[in-house]
């Protein structure tokens, strides 16, 4: 698949620490791409590198065929940009702003503008002042994918959103994928990039943890197993498995964390007419926080 | 691109030019009203202004008072005018990119197919225009009132005194653009800037009496809009070209520095 969003060496220095170091990867054509750290990472600070509101101290980036440091026109009109901070015209109603910011891109959105106001339930008639905070996170998502961009580059989509809404947002981002769209989302709600993305980046203080695809993340994950047996078995068995930690025995009950495949502890468990095994998945939130944690470490 | 943008500033502004233009209308009737009352006084009139202190007629420019040219001179053109001119000005410059960036409104203009440029260009494009409409409504009002108050002025001085009126305010819209282009900040644009045309007045007034200002008198800003009374000897070419040069200068310096910087998140 050819690459659409390449970073390399990214950084942005603000002579504090803030800012990005070193920030590298690729998106691909189609991918959905989750871009995750706690508040204060850098994420926001790449996502404004990319669209050329800061000015990046060193490394390269490209979207698409341009050279987003040094963002022209064409390439902005093939973005669609939400912040995160998202602040809006409060003197427009919800219409006007779009039609303003349709204008300013030579477009006639009217239609995709009704179709995304439909779906996120959202009245355009009211001013923005008057909206919540989640009505106007709408209008700002309605901005962002009104004029089919080719990129979407995505600041805490669903900050505010209600769930029906979220379901909605979810919907879009589905069909701007299926038409062959490029989106990157920043988060710090992992559960949210969880089942939105197909790979994800964990930023923390400014440097890139890791890129990796999330079912390969977990599978790398510890996870922990509960083998429990009708009888006492003893926990020797289980030493010599390497893949094996935290081992503990408690009555009938084994339990253990597992590294990487869980075949060899299973094997050794049916052996020993194993009753039942319970298999705590690891949510992204607890790889997360491992990650970051080795990091602070 | 840049229509859209022009308009939209103008959506924005709207209520605000009403109220300058409000003011610049009262002000040039009000004006016009007193005005036969104190040409019918002649020599009361003229003793009046004279039992002013030399100083304060020297800091006004309040010669010939009782003569249409010297009148409106004195109690429009000298202060008033250039004043509601100056601070419309400075309100749009600094709304031009440093409150968008203030109101976080920049993280969405900025990001659309438009360059920085383009942007300046649309915003400051908007408040000249409401800086010669500005001018353009004392002109009209004093065209028309004149006559009703027998006033006898130069159509062509009274127009010339007004455009360096406005290409006064366009002056000081563009040190509030460029304060604005270079902090992102609106207070530091709009306070720096009207800040600066109050002590260029001062010095400029103070001139005739300081000797020390003197030196500064060929800079100021406010001597090649006003300092050669126009109304009464018309036109001041140099003054108009120096402050016009000036502008442009100071919108080119603008779109150099928000060129090169971060904008604000």
């Amino acid at each position: 698949m050819s690459v659409v969003i390449s970073l390399n060496k990214l950084s942005k220095n603000y002579g504090n620490s803030r800012g990005i170091t070193d920030i590298s990867f690729d998106i691909s054509r189609g991918e959905v791409f989750g871009f995750l750290g706690p508040n204060g990472a850098g994420k926001t600070t790449a996502l404004r590198t990319l669209v050329g509101l800061i000015k990046a101290t060193s490394g390269s980036a490209r979207i698409l065929c341009y050279d987003a440091l040094h963002s022209s026109s064409e390439l902005r009109s093939k973005i669609g940009y939400l912040p995160g901070s998202l602040s809006l015209y409060k003197n427009y109603t919800g219409l006007e702003l779009l039609h303003f910011l349709a204008k300013m891109r030579q477009l006639n959105c009217d239609d995709a503008i009704k179709d995304f106001a439909q779906r996120l339930n959202l009245d355009l008639n009211r001013k923005i002042g008057d909206l919540s905070q989640g009505n106007r996170q709408k209008v700002g998502v309605i901005q962002a994918f009104m004029h089919k961009p080719e990129v979407l580059l995505l600041d805490e989509p669903t900050g505010g959103l209600d769930p029906l809404s979220q379901r909605a947002f979810e919907d879009m981002l589905d069909e701007v994928q299926a038409r062959g769209a490029t989106i990157m989302l920043s988060s710090h709600v992992l559960s949210e990039v969880e089942h939105l993305a197909d790979r994800i980046a964990i930023v923390n203080e400014g440097r890139l943890l890791v890129v990796e695809h999330i079912s390969v993340l977990k599978e790398r994950a510890i996870r922990k197993l509960d083998l429990n047996f009708d009888t006492e078995v003893s926990i020797e068995l289980f030493k010599n498995i390497t893949s094996i930690k935290d081992l503990q025995s408690h009555g009938t009950q084994i339990s253990c964390s597992v590294i990487g495949s869980e075949t060899e502890v299973l094997k050794v468990a049916v052996e020993n007419n194993v009753r039942s095994v319970n298999s705590h998945e690891t949510s992204l939130e607890e790889i997360f926080l491992d990650l970051v944690a080795k990091e602070v470490k | 691109m840049i229509a859209t943008l022009i308009l939209k500033t103008w959506h924005d502004r709207w209520k605000s030019f009403l109220g300058w233009a409000l003011v610049i209308i009262f002000m040039t009737s009000i004006q016009l009203t007193v005005y036969p009352t104190i040409a019918q006084s002649g020599a009361a009139a003229k003793q009046f202004i004279d039992s002013y202190p030399d100083a304060f007629k020297e800091m006004f420019r309040m010669t010939d008072y009782t003569s249409g040219s010297g009148f409106l001179a004195t109690e429009l053109y000298s202060l008033m005018l250039p004043l509601v001119i100056i601070g419309l000005g400075v309100t749009w410059g600094a709304g031009a990119t440093a409150e968008e960036e203030e109101r976080g409104t920049a993280d969405i203009l900025f990001t659309l197919p438009v360059s920085r440029n383009q942007i300046i260009i649309g915003k400051i494009i908007a408040a000249l225009v409401a800086m010669t409409i500005l001018g353009s409504i004392t002109l009209i009002n004093i065209e028309i009132g004149k006559g009703l108050a027998d006033l006898t002025v130069s159509s062509v001085n009274t127009l010339y005194a007004t455009i360096s009126c406005v290409l006064l305010g366009f002056f000081f819209a563009g040190i509030s653009l460029i304060l604005g282009s270079v902090s992102g900040k609106k207070g530091i644009a709009l306070g720096g800037s009207t800040g600066l045309a109050i002590v260029a007045f001062l010095f400029f007034s103070l001139a005739p009496l300081v000797d020390t200002f003197d030196y500064l008198t060929p800079i100021n800003p406010f001597q090649w809009a006003i300092g050669e009374n126009q109304l009464a000897e018309g036109l001041d070419a140099i003054g108009m070209i120096k402050l016009g040069i000036a502008s442009v200068a100071l919108y080119c310096g603008a779109l150099f520095f928000l060129n090169r910087r971060d904008i604000r998140a």
